[in-house]
């Protein structure tokens, strides 16, 4: 029997939001084609986050631990799950769409002999192939795509299905592997400071645009951002100006979120800032020009002024907190 | 050093693009050098004229592809290499393609993706194609020696990889501000040689796209009015019982 | 790069490219600069391109798939409105779909790129494929002048020198004015601004709704109150699979009556006409792609450019202001055509001669003089006049209407005649001799 197998991110031992809703889609896909579920994690202590994964459904957990995934680097990566691949005998592999995972994908495909469809935010089994639904032209449309032959890759958008437990009791596969050396070598991470909530997996987004002009602003979206436990992120103008740094940046060439919440503030809606954040379920937008694209995509739009909205909005926040 | 660029024509995703029975239409003339690409070109041109070497590029395309190949080489590429190609090629086939004529360079830049397929493959495959080490979504690129310097954006933050050369790197647009040819160089451009050729042995398209949909429409938006207290409690109110996010 | 080119063309539009075929098939080392891209920044005109110039250009280019018009006409409405009413004059003839089509519709973000592709193969098939160049993206600021005499251009740091210059940059006359071939901006009362909109359809749709089979078209003006009492007019042409849309407005009268305070505004006009009654039936279910707004020289002759050339410089196209406002559209890509054509064949003649100046470039005033252009421009300057008085836009359509509401009427009174009824609605409209004199002048001009 063969395998539909997901590919779990797991920082620091917990697997994010995404890779949890990748696992759940793939579940269900085993089930539809009598194929086993299983999961694959790569980490310094891959078996730590075994329980959460069985939790959700996956029978297997293979657990490759390795000093060397540490570091955010694609040699062992590919080497590892080609690995998995083959012992699992995968028919399909779901990944979360990451940056570490897109930065894995392409050579993965071609040394496993797979067919991939990347960033997809649906799929299926289509007549004896994959198919799938995908952004593209900057997100402006959908391509209904279809891959052929075994194994296929398919990465997916976080929020393209939602999470559900169906506990089993995984066997964990403890994957030992002699890793070539990698060729290319970390130098450092400057990353988001420690315990700020990841953008790409987080429930909330609070982003700051244009309109975030100063400190007492950029204050402002901080504040509105601790108090409903959100990632902050930010559109491109603002990363530019050295306002926000570039991790925090969404859009077509930054990060695509799509949170359950998403509140834009003083962000007008450009296209590229669109395209990374259109996917959201909810979208909240504060501008001062009523004309804003923004409005145009926003579940809710409040136009006023940011310094006096978001001090409101924090206060109502905390009181629907509170009570 | 020796740069490989490859470059893809796409269509100016900022132009109408209407939809129609499951397929896309543009204006012809409204096709561009894929942004992610000109950044990739940009950063070879730097590199070159900072530490010496030369630029080639190379474009998988149809025959009216060949205008985004002087593209390149107006901004100042030196060689350009035009693998003609209609149809829709998935990207194991454009990086088998690529493969085949893009080895022996010291360093292959590409766009971090289409713009137009948003894929993102084609860069890690054609590495994996030729053996290389390679670091996809770069925003720094640099030369220290006989090796590059990647600076690119991952989960965790802004990560500084050094790769050996050879090696593959894929580009972001944050990296640079490309230049836009001036006269001269477009006059350059003419003079300078594109080697063109049919693209053979195409392998099989594993992945066929079937066809297009409109994105799905969002329930109309709703504007609340009144002062800044009314509206934040408006929202807050829809937040936690409408939409249930909060 | 040393090298003189024998003629620099400044614009790349309807006009430049013209004068680049040209020279290109005359073996001619041209440059051609456009300040944007072939498409993109300057899609805002588009329209009817009448005449029989593009197969001199591009023979038989009906035969070319891709060919880059939209449709050609075979179908002509002329409608004159009111408030709530249209009355139309309508025209189809088979004779219309011959070849070589007398009228072709084009959106100008298609068509001049394909142009461009035609002038690219001309050039690889000319003496020069390697000198001469097509260059966009670039602006040129300056004229290198010399003695008195245009001898080149100037593009960011770069120079680059020829024998002659043709200027096709449009209304946007900053090197004309370099060259001393016009004072002063064009003043703002000799200039109309033109609004337009395409709205896209089913292919299926459009040929259904406009009656139109596999490749034919329609073109529909509209005088009265189209613009809503300002001076001007409206049209609408059948793309492949859009309708262009739009008026062209006075901006002399506009701002006598409307303006921004007035809340009347280029754009405020166009919302009224596209909700017209006989306007919005047409147009109905379709979805706006773009809407652009450009300012056009009304092709008044009195502000014509002191002359068309000097010493090493010829003007083409609308930097000419070789345009003519019909009244109800702008017409100027037929004449940016023949003027950009004219202007490259006096280059290639004065390249052979050896002379480049003044004395010899005047060889292009006469063949424009010659061609239906100025004939056209001069026979219609009374038109022009005719057709920008009130009455034209006022009480004409007026009558029109009246005439129409009361003659298709059926309301069980006694059949009155059509002279008593024009009769009648003429009195509530103008004054007989107002009328008399009106269509004298109008069957003088026209």
């Amino acid at each position: 029997m063969s395998t539909v197998l997901s590919y779990v991110a797991a920082p620091e031992g917990v697997p994010t939001r995404a890779s949890l809703e990748v696992l759940t889609r793939a579940r269900q896909l085993a089930e539809a084609g009598g194929h086993r579920v299983a999961a694959v994690v790569l980490s310094t202590d891959a078996a730590a986050s075994a329980d959460v994964l069985g939790r959700y459904g996956a029978a297997t957990v293979y657990a490759v631990s390795d000093a060397a995934f540490a570091e955010p680097l694609n040699a062992p990566a590919v080497q590892a799950l080609a690995d998995v691949m083959a012992r699992a005998d995968a028919a399909l592999v779901l990944f979360p769409s990451t940056e570490g995972v897109k930065d894995l994908l392409g050579a993965l495909a071609i040394r496993t002999d797979a067919a991939v469809l990347p960033d997809v935010v649906e799929v299926d089994w289509v007549d004896g192939g994959v198919g799938a639904l995908r952004p593209v032209m900057a997100s402006k449309f959908m391509a209904r795509v279809r891959a052929e032959g075994s194994p296929v890759l398919v990465s997916m958008r976080a929020g393209s299905v939602e999470a559900s437990e169906a506990p089993v009791e995984p066997t964990v596969e403890n994957v030992s592997l002699s890793l070539d050396a990698s060729a290319a070598t970390l130098r450092e991470i400057a990353g988001a400071a420690a315990g700020m909530v990841d953008l790409a997996d987080a429930r909330i987004v609070v982003a700051a645009g244009r309109g975030v002009k100063d400190a007492a602003a950029k204050a402002l979206v901080e504040e509105l951002a601790e108090v409903l436990g959100a990632a902050i992120g930010a559109s491109r103008a603002v990363v530019e100006t050295g306002v926000f740094p570039a991790t925090a940046q969404i859009g077509q060439t930054g990060k695509v979120v799509s949170p359950d919440l998403y509140i834009g503030v003083g962000i007008s809606g450009a296209i590229q800032h669109v395209a990374g954040m259109v996917g959201s379920r909810t979208i909240v937008a504060i501008n001062q020009n009523a004309d804003a694209p923004i409005f145009d995509v926003a579940t809710y739009g409040i136009v006023g002024d940011l310094y006096s909205v978001v001090p409101a909005l924090i206060a109502e926040i905390k009181k629907h907190k509170a009570g | 050093m020796r740069f490989c660029v490859c470059v893809k024509q796409v269509p100016d995703v900022t132009a109408p693009i209407q939809i129609s029975g499951g397929q896309l239409s543009y204006d012809a003339g409204r096709v561009v050098l894929n942004a992610y690409d000109a950044s990739a070109v940009e950063a070879a041109l730097v590199l070159t004229a900072e530490h010496g070497g030369e630029v080639d590029v190379v474009l998988v395309g149809p025959e009216r592809a060949a205008e985004t190949v002087r593209k390149a080489l107006a901004m100042g590429a030196d060689r350009g290499t035009h693998l003609v190609a209609d149809g829709e090629l998935d990207s194991a086939a454009v990086s088998s393609l690529l493969a085949a004529v893009a080895s022996g360079y010291d360093v292959i830049l590409t766009g971090k993706q289409a713009q137009d397929s948003d894929a993102g493959l084609a860069g890690g495959m054609l590495a994996e194609r030729l053996g290389l080490p390679y670091v996809t979504n770069a925003v720094g690129l640099a030369q220290e020696g006989d090796a590059i310097v990647v600076t690119r954006l991952g989960d965790a933050g802004q990560e500084t990889i050094a790769l050996p050369t050879p090696c593959l790197v894929t580009c972001s647009n944050d990296m640079n501000d490309p230049r836009i040819p001036n006269l001269k160089g477009i006059m350059a451009a003419k003079r300078k040689t594109i080697d063109t050729r049919p693209a053979t042995d195409v392998p099989a398209a594993r992945v066929t796209t079937l066809g297009y949909e409109p994105l799905p429409t969002r329930a109309a938006g709703r504007r609340l009015d009144g002062e800044p207290a009314a509206q934040a409690a408006e929202v807050v109110r829809l937040l936690a019982d409408e939409a249930s996010v909060l | 790069m040393d090298e003189t080119f024998d003629c620099i063309i400044v614009g790349g539009g309807v006009a430049g490219l013209s004068a680049a075929m040209t020279l290109a098939r005359a073996d001619a080392k041209f440059l051609l600069v456009e300040r944007g891209a072939w498409s993109g920044s300057k899609n805002v005109s588009g329209g009817v391109l009448w005449g029989r110039d593009l197969d001199r250009l591009v023979p038989n280019y009906w035969e070319d798939p891709e060919a880059g018009y939209e449709r050609f006409v075979n179908h002509r409405r002329l409608t004159f409105m009111d408030e709530g009413a249209a009355l139309t004059i309508d025209f189809k003839s088979d004779h219309f779909n011959e070849t070589p089509y007398s009228g072709v519709t084009v959106l100008r973000s298609r068509f001049d790129a394909w142009l461009a592709g035609k002038v690219e193969e001309a050039i690889a098939a000319s003496a020069h494929p390697d000198d001469s160049f097509l260059a966009t993206d670039v602006l040129v600021r300056e004229l290198i002048i010399e003695d008195g005499r245009v001898v080149g251009i100037r593009a960011g740091e770069d120079e680059f020198r020829a024998h002659c210059v043709i200027l096709a940059e449009g209304v946007n006359n900053l090197l004309t004015r370099q060259a001393g071939l016009q004072t002063e901006y064009v003043p703002a009362d000799g200039l109309a601004v033109g609004v337009k909109e395409v709205i896209r359809f089913d292919k299926k749709v459009l040929e259904d709704r406009f009656q139109l089979s596999e490749g034919s078209g329609l073109t529909n003006e509209f005088v009265g109150f189209a613009t809503g009492g300002i001076e001007g007019g409206g049209f609408l042409y059948t793309n492949r699979e859009s309708v262009s849309i739009g008026l062209v407005i006075s901006m002399a009268d506009l701002r006598k009556k409307g303006g921004p305070d007035a809340g009347i505004t280029p754009y405020s006009l166009l919302t009224a006409f596209k909700q017209h009654p006989a306007v919005a039936d047409q147009i109905r279910g379709g979805e706006t792609l773009e809407y652009s707004a450009k300012a056009v020289s009304t092709g008044d002759m009195s502000i014509m450019p002191r002359e068309v050339y000097g010493d090493g410089v010829m003007l083409a196209g609308e930097a000419a202001n070789l345009v003519l406002n019909a009244g109800r559209a702008i017409q100027g890509m037929d004449y940016a055509m023949r003027s950009g054509i004219l202007a490259a064949e006096t280059a290639v003649e004065a390249t052979k001669a050896g002379d480049h100046s003044k004395t010899f470039l005047a060889h292009y005033r006469t063949a424009l003089d010659a061609s239906y252009v100025m004939q056209d421009l001069r026979g219609f300057q009374q038109a022009v006049k005719v057709l920008h008085s009130p009455a034209m836009f006022e009480g004409v359509p007026r009558i029109a209407c009246d005439f129409g509401r009361e003659f298709f009427t059926v309301d069980n009174k006694p059949t009155r005649k059509a002279y008593q009824i024009l009769r009648d609605v003429r009195k509530r409209h103008m004054g007989f001799w107002d009328l008399v004199k009106l269509g004298t002048r109008a069957g003088r001009a026209l």
